[in-house]
């Protein structure tokens, strides 16, 4: 029996209605690049910045937006808006573990966000280090 | 008749309740596979719980208004909509729920999640990991893990009944396949990773009193994003002490990506930021902003603007104003 659709209250409605929304478009080849605009007495400000930002040498295809504040924000992280973008990408290599797998020994499986590679739980990681690198040649907000 | 949301950890009933209907959602096939979505891989069922995961993904990936850019404002957050956004989501959720419970009174529950972030006494230390939110028993929702391993949502690789995560976001915040895994949480991470502490009762408190913040007798205000001042902006959490945000960054793991609806932790803390709403509306009136007067670049989050809702006829869609009451179809046991 074909599914109801045109009913509310049973998952067809919704899933169909989730299938036709427009998709979302995520490839961001190139320089990341946020654009900041601003009014001051009258005059129109628009600051344009463009970020190569590389994790151990492979360029980080990731949204990066600037807030006027100089905040950074990406779209994989919703909650998260730090002053840092140095922070920002250190939080992305956390969370994401099977996009960034270690430089120096390949890996296939599938994790989720940090999820760990053995079979023990760990209450606290040491964040202080890590074996990722990340690049910003272009650093507004002095430094920031 | 109203159906009454209740404090998780003070109703086992309604606890117990979302538990099982979590658990079936997440079993029941929505009739669509991936690919019908767009998401990349083998073709495979989706499931009905996963459809939230999905939604939440895709409205916050749509810019608005079409064609600006969703990191500035979207239409889920960062934005006015945030919160009738997320009550729309919640509506729905809460709807399949009662379905599969086939229990049309069955109210989704909130996690007063300051009361866990706050110390018992004067003096005290907050301990919001020893919540009897986490207890590793049928009836409570495990605490943390990679993957989580014991409560109602634990993963067991063997059994195909055990809680998995089939569908995340990336780090583009574009949706995917995983193989399926358990979930993952990871408490009080230190930042710029999380958030060492939960929000605290006086920082809810925050959102209601006008000699601390004066703005807070206003919904939102210009620029109407990550900067405004305004109760939305301090619930959502990118000004003041974090709120809504400070809870994603606390719980960590599948809470921090785009896809956080994984995590059934996800509708009770966001079930608790609606109850926060709420008690400000029965302060400060049913009040939004910006109104239609507001520019087109606010397109989508001006008051009878359309929301990502499948609620979308054309003669009465979805909108922040249509939402703004919502007493005829739930209510909560106690308003902060």
């Amino acid at each position: 029996m074909a599914p109801d659709t045109s009913d509310a209250a049973q998952p067809a409605f919704l899933a169909t209605y989730l299938a036709g929304l427009p998709r979302p478009e995520h490839g961001h080849p190139g320089p990341a690049r946020s654009v900041r605009e601003a009014d001051v007495d009258g005059h129109r400000i628009v600051i344009a910045t463009s970020y190569e930002i590389t994790v151990d040498g492979r360029p980080l295809d990731v949204h990066i937006g600037l807030s006027n504040d100089g905040s950074a924000h990406c779209h994989g992280l919703p909650a998260y808006q730090l002053p840092s973008l140095v922070d920002l990408v250190r939080v992305l290599v956390h969370t994401f573990p099977d996009e960034f797998p270690p430089p120096t020994t390949g890996h296939d499986d599938e994790a989720g966000p940090d999820t760990d590679h053995d079979t023990h739980d760990h209450a606290h990681h040491d964040h202080t280090a890590h074996d990722h690198t990340a690049h910003d040649h272009s650093e507004p907000d002095g430094g920031r | 008749m109203a159906v009454v949301r209740r404090d998780i950890l003070r109703d086992d009933a309604a606890r117990a309740a979302y538990i099982h209907g979590v658990r079936l959602l997440k079993h029941e096939p929505s009739s669509l596979t991936t690919g019908s979505f767009g998401i990349p891989g083998p073709s495979r069922p989706v499931y009905t719980y996963d459809l939230f995961v999905i939604w939440h993904v895709l409205a916050m990936n749509t810019a608005v208004p079409p064609g600006g850019d969703a990191g500035v404002r979207n239409a889920a957050h960062r934005g006015p909509v945030f919160l009738p956004w997320h009550r729309v989501l919640l509506r729905w959720l809460e709807a399949h729920l009662q379905r599969v419970l086939d229990d049309p009174a069955f109210g989704l529950p909130y996690w007063n999640w300051a009361a866990d972030g706050s110390p018992a006494g004067p003096g005290g230390v907050a301990n919001p990991a020893a919540s009897p939110l986490w207890r590793n028993t049928p009836d409570g929702f495990g605490g943390q893990g990679a993957p989580v391993r014991g409560g109602a949502f634990a993963f067991r690789a063997a059994d195909p009944t055990s809680f998995r995560v089939r569908i995340a976001a990336n780090s583009s915040g574009a949706l995917r396949q995983v193989t399926e895994r358990g979930l993952v949480r990871r408490f009080g991470q230190s930042a710029p990773f999380g958030s060492p502490r939960l929000p605290r009762t006086a920082d809810v408190a925050s959102c209601f009193d006008p000699k601390a913040d004066p703005s807070v007798t206003d919904y939102d205000r210009d620029p109407f994003d990550v900067s405004s001042h305004g109760l939305r902006n301090r619930l959502e959490g990118f000004v003041g002490p974090g709120l809504h945000n400070q809870v994603h960054l606390w719980v960590g793991g599948d809470m921090a990506p785009a896809s956080s609806p994984n995590d059934p932790v996800f509708f009770v803390h966001h079930c608790n930021v609606d109850r926060i709403w709420e008690g400000w509306m029965r302060r400060n009136g049913r009040r939004y902003a910006p109104d239609m007067t507001a520019p087109d670049s606010l397109l989508g989050h001006r008051i009878d603007d359309p929301l990502v809702s499948p609620f979308a006829p054309a003669d009465k869609p979805d909108t922040p104003r249509g939402v703004l009451d919502s007493t005829a179809v739930n209510s909560y046991d106690v308003l902060p």
